[in-house]
């Protein structure tokens, strides 16, 4: 069947992709329950694909929300607006620089790994091992996986966001000398709980989280067993990632919003 | 084994930092911060015009904040803003009488509701009603007041009609204000294009105080200010018989268009290098176009 997709054209491949994509999504759905018995394994990815990206969030949220602020200075000083700093730096990292940054970075540190490490078991002969041991791959080594990834993106996105205003603080308020209280108040009479936060960094982030981690176990799963086809399986998680995270972005912006 | 405790902790602390960062946003960032802590209760305010006012907005009593507005609903059957003020229990010694005004914060900032105090000896209780507000006043309104065009007759004594032709009225609309000598005497009543005669009829309501303007007084539509509102100015002719209700001003001066007056300025400004001389002799034929 793979050697049929790959001599059709481009979009009859794409849509192959996407068509096959979408049942094993189904196929990691039913195999959660049975990766419960796993849960030290979900424990570990969550380590992997989440705690390790830490620093990487934490330094790009950092560097976002100061460039943020920079240039919202700047532009805001023309209209003598300098005190809506805090609020557009606050809600442009909610509502959709958080998650849509949080996630490509997390495809690219952590999608990448896992994709690189399940076409590695494949093609060393991991997965048809555990098969003959009556272990189930899809619950021991995709189901926790996808769960990591769909657990941890949410975090790392509130860990990236709240960066993101300490940054922005850092360089409005002790560098540019906006008015301390003036950046708090205004972000807060602004900043809506449920319309920025909640819609913006976490169901965002979770929708993003399930695509990053879906493309990236799937990726893995079906990558040709060479190290060619391992090597081509990890850029194509990348990119599928990356134009799926910026598509999503704006359907869930258009009905979320 | 302890490798796995290890990942184990990590994870844990992990996942307990990223739901602290999100507390922390949640309630540091978010107006989850100004909500007030205690219990509150509902006052209601109908207003005429609500302006910008939004749900959530603050309730500021002397510019403290003592609560936000919670809902905001159209009066079923009636063009009235109704205003349901959500007050902290700690501020209930609102009197009855207090007035309720939409006010704005700077020049482009939010709007909220301030209340100022009345002297009645009751309070408003939960589920009361201030009846007494004002209305959120347009930007344009308090420019035009600002620049000088506002502040219409009272029009006490009632008043009667006069009309003037125009070529040209600009801006002028009903509700400009009718000026002699940049008192305001009265207002448009009605601004309406004659399409035979190929100008615009001016209906003005002038106040019957003042009855003793002569008949061969000019009309002329001015501008209070270079981005004030238009007004109509009256300037009293020597006649010995007065406007009387249903007269028509003969004499009238249009509008004069900013852009044709700067139009002008800088095309002989440039030509004759006499710019001050060539405006100012340009200007009276642009008032007969």
């Amino acid at each position: 069947m793979n050697a049929r997709i790959e001599r059709d054209n481009i979009v009859t491949q794409a849509l192959g992709q996407i068509g096959a994509c979408g049942l094993f999504l189904l196929q990691i759905l039913a195999a959660i329950p049975r990766s419960l018995r796993y849960v030290r394994e979900t424990v570990r990815q969550l380590w992997f694909v989440g705690a390790m990206s830490l620093t990487i969030i934490m330094v790009c949220g950092l560097f976002v929300g100061m460039v943020l602020a920079l240039q919202l200075y700047h532009v805001l000083s023309i209209f003598g607006g300098t005190a809506a700093t805090g609020t557009v730096v606050a809600i442009s990292i909610y509502r959709e620089l958080g998650p849509v940054i949080t996630a490509l970075l997390f495809a690219g540190r952590a999608g990448t790994a896992i994709t690189a490490e399940i076409g590695l078991m494949r093609a060393t002969d991991q997965i048809a091992a555990m098969e003959l041991m009556a272990v189930d791959p899809l619950a021991y080594v995709a189901a926790p996986r996808f769960l990591a990834g769909l657990i941890a993106l949410p975090l790392l996105c509130c860990v990236f966001s709240a960066l993101g205003i300490f940054g922005g603080h850092l360089v409005g308020v002790t560098w540019l000398g906006i008015d301390n209280g003036t950046f708090w108040s205004n972000m807060t009479a602004t900043v809506d709980v449920w319309k920025d936060i909640i819609s913006g960094v976490v169901w965002k982030s979770l929708a993003f989280g399930a695509v990053v981690a879906l493309i990236a176990v799937f990726q893995g799963y079906t990558a040709p067993p060479t190290s060619e086809g391992v090597a081509y399986a990890t850029t194509r998680t990348v990119v599928a990632s990356s134009i799926a995270i910026l598509a999503l972005d704006f359907v869930l912006t258009a009905f979320l919003m | 084994m302890s490798q796995r405790k290890s990942y184990a902790v990590g994870t844990g602390l992990f996942i307990v930092l990223g739901f602290a960062a999100l507390a922390y946003l949640a309630t540091q960032t978010s107006s989850v911060a100004n909500r007030q802590q205690g219990d509150s209760y509902t006052v209601d305010a109908q207003f005429q015009n609500i302006g910008q006012l939004k749900e959530r907005a603050p309730v500021k009593i002397a510019g403290v904040r003592v609560g936000q507005v919670q809902s905001i609903a159209l009066e079923p059957g009636k063009a009235v803003a109704d205003v349901k003020l959500s007050i902290d229990k700690r501020y209930d010694t609102i009197p009855t009488d207090s007035v309720a005004t939409v006010f704005t914060s700077g020049l482009l900032g939010d709007q909220y509701v301030g209340i100022e105090y009345g002297h009645a000896k009751k309070y408003v209780a939960n589920g009361g009603k201030l009846a007494l507000t004002r209305s959120s006043e347009p930007l344009e309104e308090m420019l035009g007041k600002f620049f000088g065009a506002g502040g219409t007759a009272d029009a006490i004594g009632g008043t009667y009609k006069v009309f003037a032709r125009f070529s040209n009225v600009g801006t002028l609309s009903a509700g400009s204000p009718v000026k002699m000598a940049g008192v305001p005497i009265g207002q448009v009543v009605s601004v309406q294009a004659e399409p035979d005669k190929l100008d615009a009829l001016v209906t003005l309501a002038i106040d019957n105080r003042y009855n003793q303007i002569p008949d061969d007084s000019a009309a002329a539509v001015f501008t209070s200010g270079l981005i004030g509102s238009q007004y109509v100015a009256i300037q009293p002719g020597g006649s010995s018989d007065m406007l009387k209700n249903g007269d028509e001003m003969i004499l009238t001066q249009s509008a004069m268009q900013l852009e044709d007056l700067i139009g002008k300025f800088l095309v002989n400004g440039s030509g004759s290098g006499d710019g001050k001389q060539g405006a100012g002799a340009s200007t009276s034929p642009a008032g007969k176009h």
